[in-house]
């Protein structure tokens, strides 16, 4: 009888979380920048939201509160060792578009670890931002709710993040002018 | 074309764009064909896609569920591995070699084996015929615990009390009869004569007290020549007892002689 209430309850939870573990994969990876740890870290968020089931249902977005979990989950990571840089930044596989020429591919592929390597090096609101948006393609009320930024602040800080990017990577490139 | 691009590449820069035109960004950048002056922007937005692609690898929910789960899981993935499973084959077969070998050493001289036997049996006597148990057990049980007495070279007082207690007490005649039979054995002891006597005055089955009187007759229990005669007395009595009785006195008295 409780086994049964415990497996209901489990597959509720995994009806709610399982469409969002790609994400959450997806934002501890953009900051731990290696597999093995984002795969560790979410494990971590979603047995931390199992423990405290209970509670989720008074809270408004499962999604906005996993989201944070995971983004301060990481950042506490990345200061717990803050010593060991990621040497794995070339850790993104790349999933590229068939049509595409083995010459641009291979320019893709070198340019996408390029963009994953200055995304690390933006400071921390700029990366979350971006990622949410340009990555995830949340809406602004998502990432309000996620960030806890107004509707103004986080279009500056997109912008912001965004022009970064390009300004580093055309430092990077050695491109002569700005867009 | 190209100046729409251009232009929604101004407001996404701005942070203006709405997500439908961000998409639309997204795939002009992923064209085979992109103007050379827009070539710049290619990278971040082929980067965006690519990423959105990324998952956890395909075992990771498997050993979420496992954390999330516990209850099931672990008590069989504990012995998963062959390696502890051949540990703990081997760890038995040890176990099992060394008790061996500490109970034949321990059995290895004769007589403490007999006085473990021994101490085993009046254990056993002991639990069987205890009082309070007469109703949870049955009486080929008590009998037979009252015969293993038979195989006792020595007898305390505990044991001898529980017989005499079988015989005055037990409901069933032949755990009765057995119990006297057993006490003949053991006439010598102290306590056994003195019991036997008042034993006589609650017996009220024939066999039994015809028994009993052969019993103190043969111990030449002085003690017993009162209570004969009451049995002598005794209307109630059946004929047999009286005249056995009768018998008893007088070889009673007359060894007196």
């Amino acid at each position: 009888m409780v086994v049964f209430v415990f497996e209901m309850d489990l597959q509720a939870f995994n009806q709610r979380i399982l469409p969002v573990q790609g994400r959450l994969f997806r934002l501890a990876q953009m900051f731990l920048r290696n597999r093995e740890e984002a795969e560790d870290a979410i494990q971590d968020v979603l047995l931390r939201l199992w423990t405290n089931r209970q509670q989720l249902e008074s809270y408004h977005s499962i999604e906005a509160l996993a989201v944070q979990m995971t983004k301060n989950l990481c950042l506490d990571r990345l200061k717990s060792h803050h010593k060991q840089k990621m040497q794995n930044d070339a850790d993104v596989t790349s999933v590229q578009a068939a049509e595409l020429s083995p010459h641009r591919q291979l320019e893709n592929s070198d340019s996408a670890s390029l963009i994953h390597k200055l995304i690390g090096e933006l400071p921390e609101q700029h990366k979350l931002v971006l990622h949410l948006r340009d990555v995830e393609e949340y809406s602004f009320e998502e990432i309000e709710q996620v960030t806890g930024l107004n509707n103004a602040n986080i279009r500056t800080v997109l912008s912001r993040a965004r022009q970064k990017l390009r300004e580093n990577y055309l430092k990077a490139n050695n491109y002569e002018s700005g867009y | 074309m190209n100046q729409d691009i251009e232009k929604l590449l101004e407001k996404y820069y701005e942070g203006e764009t709405t997500i439908e035109e961000e998409k639309e960004l997204k795939r002009f950048f992923q064209q085979e064909h992109v103007p050379a002056h827009l070539m710049s922007h290619a990278a971040q937005f082929g980067y965006f896609i690519e990423a959105r692609n990324e998952y956890p690898s395909l075992t990771f929910g498997g050993e979420l569920s496992a954390l999330l789960d516990p209850p099931k899981q672990t008590p069989v993935r504990r012995f998963g591995s062959w390696l502890l499973r051949i540990a703990a084959g081997l760890a038995l077969l040890i176990v099992g070699f060394l008790g061996g070998r500490v109970f034949q050493e321990r059995s290895g001289g004769g007589e403490p084996l007999i006085a473990t036997k021994e101490s085993v049996s009046q254990a056993e006597i002991r639990n069987v015929l205890a009082f309070e148990k007469m109703n949870s057990t049955s009486a080929s049980e008590r009998i037979h615990a009252v015969n293993q007495s038979y195989d006792l070279s020595d007898v305390d007082k505990e044991i001898t009390q529980l017989l005499i207690n079988t015989l005055n007490f037990d409901p069933n005649i032949n755990v009765r009869l057995a119990a006297c039979q057993a006490l003949q054995r053991f006439r010598n002891e102290d306590d056994v004569a003195e019991s036997l006597v008042p034993s006589l005055a609650i017996q009220t089955d024939p066999n039994i007290q015809i028994m009993l009187i052969e019993v103190l007759v043969s111990i030449k229990e002085k003690r017993a020549v009162e209570p004969f005669q009451q049995l002598v007395r005794n209307q109630d009595v059946m004929e047999v007892v009286r005249l056995k009785a009768q018998q008893g006195v007088s070889e009673l008295t007359a060894a007196d002689v």
